[in-house]
């Protein structure tokens, strides 16, 4: 892992609207690149001027350029989102942990995403898809607010030709919604799950993971058999600033995907 | 298709599940093994509410008529589900209207059957009881996670970033 504290420079290649208010960019080196990452990972990225983020890395390993889904929240996130062809970025990393989806290799996999969540775990996913033949079920349950928030969504059917049960559902439908309504907790109770070969890996608000783990938790699928990925300030990625502190974690290297055993208790701490 | 319900069908399913197998034997008199075509309205809105039904496939919209809108879906059920509560207390009638989405099948239950049997035998009435209040606090729990809007962006994180 590259310890680097000065971004490599990177220039936006394109620039597709998921949704409103998020955008997936995808970026190509124009420096030495940075080192290849692996699903789960984030990297710092710089917009000159504006400041830096810490964004996961959507984009499939190994996969050309690398590949960022950014929701705009603020001033760097809004300076990332409106970033035009060939602008360049800089961008520090990869950081942090990855969701091991390896492990579920000979046993089911259940992904459970809520809203932009989907962005770190979609890497994750895409590496299981293209050795699909090595896990049994592939799962994939994702809730969002509306139809309209839904990021990702012209790759859903492909995920599904590739063998994977993809399900949504909305917290508030639109006219014309034919899916599921309700939280995402919800779709748990209806798929098959193998609790003692099944993988979980988690990724939303952090209330929405800890009543997701609740949930795999009733149908029996262990603590330590869900992987949870967490986000706190993230500042200089390397775990020497500590802003990123949880606890006894530095998320920026001890995250940000960390197992539900560890993380269950620390997610109830107030003030931590 | 109507079809009888063997015992150890209703037995298997999530909602039932644990049910002491007399209680199941006396309910499986109350109940037929429908299949519901996608499209078809299991009830609407201020209708006489008489049935409620235990999914075991497919799933089902629960909607608000809104004038001069298209109904409105408020949830949807899927398998394990029990759908219809309202023919348990006054008015009976439907608080909401159901559609099937996805061609789906279930045990139905005739409420007026159920509400007899559970007068003969209270230990079925208690144990029907039970799994009622834990589907509705399951469903008001939902409702309360979906009040908090988690997914809206969180105004902290309004900002510099």
């Amino acid at each position: 892992m590259s310890l680097q504290a000065v971004p490599a420079r990177e220039a936006t290649r394109y620039r597709a609207a998921e949704t409103h208010d998020t955008v997936t960019l995808g970026l190509e080196p124009v420096d030495d690149p940075i080192a290849p990452h692996r699903p789960g990972q984030f990297a710092m990225l710089y917009v000159f001027g504006s400041g830096e983020v810490p964004i996961s890395i959507s984009g499939e390993p190994g996969g050309p350029g690398l590949v960022y889904t950014i929701r705009s929240v603020g001033a760097v996130t809004r300076a990332l989102c409106e970033a035009g062809p060939g602008e360049l970025i800089g961008v520090r990393g990869p950081y942090g942990t990855e969701w091991g989806v390896t492990d579920a290799a000979g046993q089911d996999l259940v992904v459970v995403a809520g809203g932009i969540g989907l962005a770190p775990l979609r890497p994750a996913l895409l590496a299981a898809l293209a050795a699909r033949e090595r896990y049994r079920r592939v799962t994939v349950l994702i809730g969002t607010r509306t139809p309209d928030d839904l990021v990702f969504a012209g790759e859903l059917e492909t995920w599904r030709e590739h063998g994977a049960d993809v399900r949504v559902t909305v917290d508030r439908a639109a006219a014309g919604w034919r899916g599921h309504v309700g939280v995402v907790t919800q779709l748990i109770d209806r798929v098959d799950v193998d609790p003692a070969a099944t993988l979980a890996l988690v990724c939303g608000p952090e209330v929405m993971m800890r009543l997701t783990a609740r949930s795999l938790g009733a149908r029996g699928v262990a603590a330590d058999r869900i992987r949870v990925s967490l986000e706190r300030n993230m500042r200089c990625g390397i775990a020497e600033c500590g802003h990123c502190q949880l606890g006894p974690l530095l998320l920026c290297r001890d995250g940000p995907v960390i197992s539900y055993r560890r993380a269950a208790a620390l997610l109830t701490v107030k003030e931590l | 298709m109507n079809d009888a319900v063997p015992a150890s069908a209703l037995a298997d399913h999530a909602f039932l599940r644990g049910m002491p197998a007399d209680d199941v034997t006396r309910l499986a008199r109350a109940a037929v093994a429908v299949r519901l075509p996608a499209g078809r309205r299991l009830f609407d809105e201020g209708a006489p509410a008489s049935k409620c039904w235990l999914l075991t496939a497919g799933h089902v919209a629960l909607d608000l008529h809104m004038p001069g809108r298209a109904n409105l879906i408020v949830e949807t059920l899927g398998r394990g589900d029990v759908i219809g509560f309202s023919w348990l207390s006054p008015p009976h009638e439907w608080q909401f209207g159901a559609e099937v989405v996805e061609s789906a099948e279930a045990f139905e239950l005739d409420g007026a059957t159920v509400m007899v049997l559970c007068d003969r035998h209270p230990e079925l009435g208690y144990q029907l009881a039970l799994r009622l209040l834990a589907a509705a606090v399951q469903r008001l729990q939902a409702t309360r996670i979906r009040l908090l809007d988690l997914y809206a962006v969180p105004s902290h994180d309004a900002g510099a970033r």
